[in-house]
């Protein structure tokens, strides 16, 4: 009889391989991917956009404070409530992009489930079903932040010019704006990963039979 | 346990939750298979012949009992072991095929062989061999869809085969065919018995696997009822016919 330790195991396939296999799943897959894709770049579109307005307003309320002298306590706490409302609106925009990306990689880990099970049964370790997941993540986080950067600002300009006449394009600093685009693509792919490892990791541990059940 | 015992249940017992209520779906299994024997499994649905069938595969754990593979414990392997084994000795053929849609007929042959490790080139070789054996030279880049039931079946039989594995386990395999095509999968499996020796187990509820079986098993409510072997079978059918 044998003991355990002569049972063999099956070895991990390099991760190469695996974004290959990854690759070229998005690609068969490829309009499923561009509407999990198009989630992310909508809600990332719209948390660059509210920065960007909003850094157009601080910095035409600071120019305005240079010329206006000091302003009057009234004027001070008008523009206290003003951030007030614009912290508001950048947390209701994580939230938005978070339910919005979350919902999209359940739908996509879910709709697999049954891809999953048949993997298992031939032969694939439950580190193979979790890294091409997160690898999909990755690639459709870092497309869709990047997209959602770029439209939230072009909206944001757009809009700045009828707001605030031509002057618009040096209101704001550079510095300013690459920390606009820094924190929403960053924000945009953390959240996209973040939301596919938790069904993800659900997936890869499930016995075969379990997923090959799932009814959707 | 005789050395050429492959596959050995001890009172194997699977139970589910179904509401607040505990259903057995396995209630205590014995049930010792040799190496290279032809076994159906026949029962009613819900007497717990899928769920046996997992527990061989190694695709679900016994709540009870133990299920060993050549000697070794499946409830004590490892999830990377029981990769192995699955990819390796086991090869699974279910009624509802199972293929992954996104990938042609050649991928997913391919796939068993490249998670055993093998390379691309390598995968590919071997998977071209196996669909041309099967009668499908021709329809490598062709998707699930794009192909018949029955052709469907043969990919899902080639890749199953694809790792050379020593036990072939097939869920109602003919469930999802028509008479003729269903015929000529059990003229295969009895066919692969024969000339390599792999025991071949299956879940069914139909009549025309049993001529083939060495032994048929019945279940029912969880439990095995009956075994019949093959001249106790035929001379039934004698009766009968």
């Amino acid at each position: 009889m044998k003991t355990e330790n002569e049972i063999m195991e099956i070895e991990s396939l390099p991760l190469g391989k695996i974004i290959s296999i990854t690759c070229k799943g998005i690609k068969i897959r490829i309009w499923r991917s561009l509407i999990v894709v198009s989630g992310i770049v909508l809600a990332i579109a719209f948390l660059s956009y509210i920065l960007c307005s909003d850094g157009f307003a601080q910095n035409v309320s600071k120019a305005a404070g240079s010329i206006v002298e000091q302003g009057s306590p009234e004027k001070i706490q008008e523009l206290k409530d003003q951030r007030v409302q614009t912290y508001w609106m950048v947390g209701l925009a994580i939230l938005i992009s978070f339910v919005g990306i979350v919902n999209a990689m359940l739908m996509s880990v879910t709709e697999r489930f049954r891809e999953i099970g048949t993997m298992k049964c031939l032969g694939a370790i439950d580190s193979f079903v979790l890294k091409m997941f997160l690898i999909e993540s990755v690639i459709e986080g870092v497309i869709g932040a990047l997209l959602g950067v770029l439209a939230g600002i072009l909206i944001a300009y757009v809009e700045g010019v009828f707001t605030y006449g031509s002057g618009v394009w040096s209101l704001l600093p550079l510095a300013w704006l690459l920390g606009v685009v820094a924190f929403s693509f960053v924000t945009g792919v953390i959240i996209t990963v973040v939301a596919a490892l938790y069904p993800a990791r659900e997936a890869s541990k499930m016995m075969p039979v379990v997923a090959l059940r799932a009814e959707l | 346990m005789s050395s050429d015992t492959v596959i050995s249940i001890k009172n194997v017992k699977r139970c589910y939750r179904m509401g607040g209520e505990q259903v057995w779906a396995l209630d205590g299994v014995d049930l010792d298979i040799q190496r290279g024997e032809y076994i159906s499994i026949m029962g009613p649905s819900g007497s717990g012949k899928s769920t046996l069938f997992n527990m061989i595969g190694g695709l679900d754990l016994p709540s009870e009992g133990e299920v060993t593979i050549d000697g070794a414990f499946l409830t004590k392997m490892n999830q990377k072991q029981l990769a192995y084994i699955r990819c390796r000795k086991i090869g699974y053929i279910f009624q509802t095929f199972n293929l992954i849609e996104v990938m042609s007929a050649l991928e997913n042959v391919m796939l068993p062989i490249i998670f055993s490790g093998a390379s691309d080139e390598e995968a590919k070789s071997k998977a071209i061999g196996i669909l041309d054996k099967v009668g499908l030279s021709g329809r490598y880049d062709h998707r699930p869809s794009q192909l018949s039931g029955g052709q469907q079946q043969r990919v899902a039989v080639a890749r199953a085969l694809a790792n050379t594995p020593a036990i072939l386990l097939a869920d109602e395999p003919t469930g999802n065919l028509d008479l003729k095509t269903g015929e000529d999968l059990i003229r295969t499996l009895q066919k692969l018995k024969d000339d390599l020796g792999v025991t071949v187990i299956t879940a069914t509820h139909d009549n025309k696997m049993l001529a083939a079986s060495d032994r048929v098993i019945y279940l029912e409510a969880g439990k095995i009822i009956d075994i019949k072997t093959k001249e106790h079978l035929s001379f039934s059918f004698g009766k009968i016919g």
